[in-house]
């Protein structure tokens, strides 16, 4: 079933090092639309990302440095993404750790002008 | 506060050269939303150029953005229309400080004490004094140790440039933010900024991408990074939005060796 952000996830998926894309609600954390390999727990991936960027965002308002565009976390085995700022909805990327972030990061700014 | 901009709003909107631009620009700019507050300071700037409280807005959004050439220069102008403009020369002494320049920014905060600025000057007045020649630049294994709020001195870059350390509570260990009035924010940015990590622990556990490194996030008005530190602390890195996120990552490395060392040696060097 194809959604009108198909097209978008599946654009990202394409990266190197891309493991997952998805597009979720920040307000609540479920997913709006996905594109996952086959055994992630998609649910988890949107409401941890969605719970993260919240609050990144409320602290940084909080600390008068304005609203959060995009985040990048660095872990051990992996990476995430995500961008948001327009509206309730934030894209996430869950990516290797040796994955391109600069083309990360380009490509989910594109896609967040694509989504407004 | 939502009412009051509606109702400034309006009121501007009726009257294009109603001084109401200083309030709402002031809301705006405290609600972090700077690029509203900038259109609107500049264009009642345009109706309004000789009055000194309009440059002073534009001086104070200036530094939010971290823009400090722009903030230097409107408070120049502030100074040039009302010679005794305290919050210029506060907002002055601050840059000057966070350049480096001590002994501008001592006469500077000096003058705003003496026109009667208050204690919060008096206290910023004192901290550009222990920061000043007198106290060398501080590396590791100097002795005897150097105020843990110049920690980060010598490594950051240009006035833009911000670093805290953060103990496990969010309490401020080394580091100084101030903001454009010379008041010390590291305590509540710090605050603010340290629940990000409870989050991102709870994230990158459960989705078993083992311990985190680091997280950088891009916002209106600059750019973050922050990183673990020993003992549960947290190490925060604030720049202003022009700068190269690549250039961030290596601030950020550079100021995690140097809290790695000073927390080694006890928090002390």
């Amino acid at each position: 079933m194809s959604s009108p952000f198909t097209a978008l996830l599946e654009s990202l998926s394409r990266q190197r090092g891309v493991r997952a894309s998805l597009i979720v609600s920040e307000n609540d954390g479920l997913v709006v639309d996905a594109n996952l390999r086959f055994g992630q727990d998609g649910d988890r991936v949107a409401a941890l990302a969605a719970s993260m960027y919240r609050k990144a965002r409320m602290s940084a308002s909080a600390a008068r440095l304005g609203a959060v565009g995009f985040l990048q976390l660095d872990a051990e085995r992996g990476r995430i993404c995500a961008v948001g700022g327009r509206g309730d909805l934030v894209i996430v990327v869950v990516a290797e750790p040796a994955a391109n972030v600069g083309l990360i990061r380009v490509e989910l700014l594109k896609a967040l002008d694509s989504l407004t | 506060m939502a009412d009051d901009i509606h109702g400034w709003s309006e009121e501007l909107a009726r009257d294009p050269s109603s001084l109401v631009f200083l309030q709402l620009g002031e809301a705006l700019r405290r609600q972090g939303q700077l690029e509203v507050a900038l259109k609107i300071a500049l264009r009642g700037l345009e109706r309004h150029p000789r009055h000194a409280e309009a440059h002073d807005l534009v001086a104070r959004i200036a530094v939010d953005r971290r823009d400090f050439a722009r903030a230097v220069e409107e408070w120049e102008t502030v100074l040039r229309i009302s010679p005794s403009h305290l919050g210029a020369m506060k907002g002055l002494g601050y840059i000057s400080f966070q350049q480096g320049r001590f002994n501008d920014a001592e006469r500077f905060l000096n003058e705003a004490s003496a026109g009667g600025a208050g204690t919060d000057v008096d206290a910023a007045l004192e901290t550009v004094r222990r920061s000043s020649g007198s106290i060398p630049v501080p590396r590791v294994g100097d002795d005897p140790a150097p105020d843990p709020q110049r920690l980060f001195a010598d490594i950051l870059l240009d006035a833009g440039q911000t670093a805290l350390l953060l103990d496990a509570n969010g309490y401020v260990m080394g580091g100084l933010y101030l903001d454009g009035d010379g008041n010390d924010l590291g305590q509540e940015i710090g605050a603010q900024l340290s629940g990000i990590s409870d989050e991102v622990v709870r994230a990158t556990r459960h989705l078993d991408i083992g311990e985190w490194r680091s997280i950088l996030f891009e916002t209106h008005a600059a750019v973050v990074a922050m990183a673990p530190a020993a003992d549960g602390s947290l190490l925060v890195v604030a720049a202003s939005k022009a700068t190269p996120l690549g250039l961030l990552r290596r601030l950020l490395d550079r100021c995690a060796q140097r809290a790695a060392e000073w927390l080694g040696a006890g928090g002390s060097r």
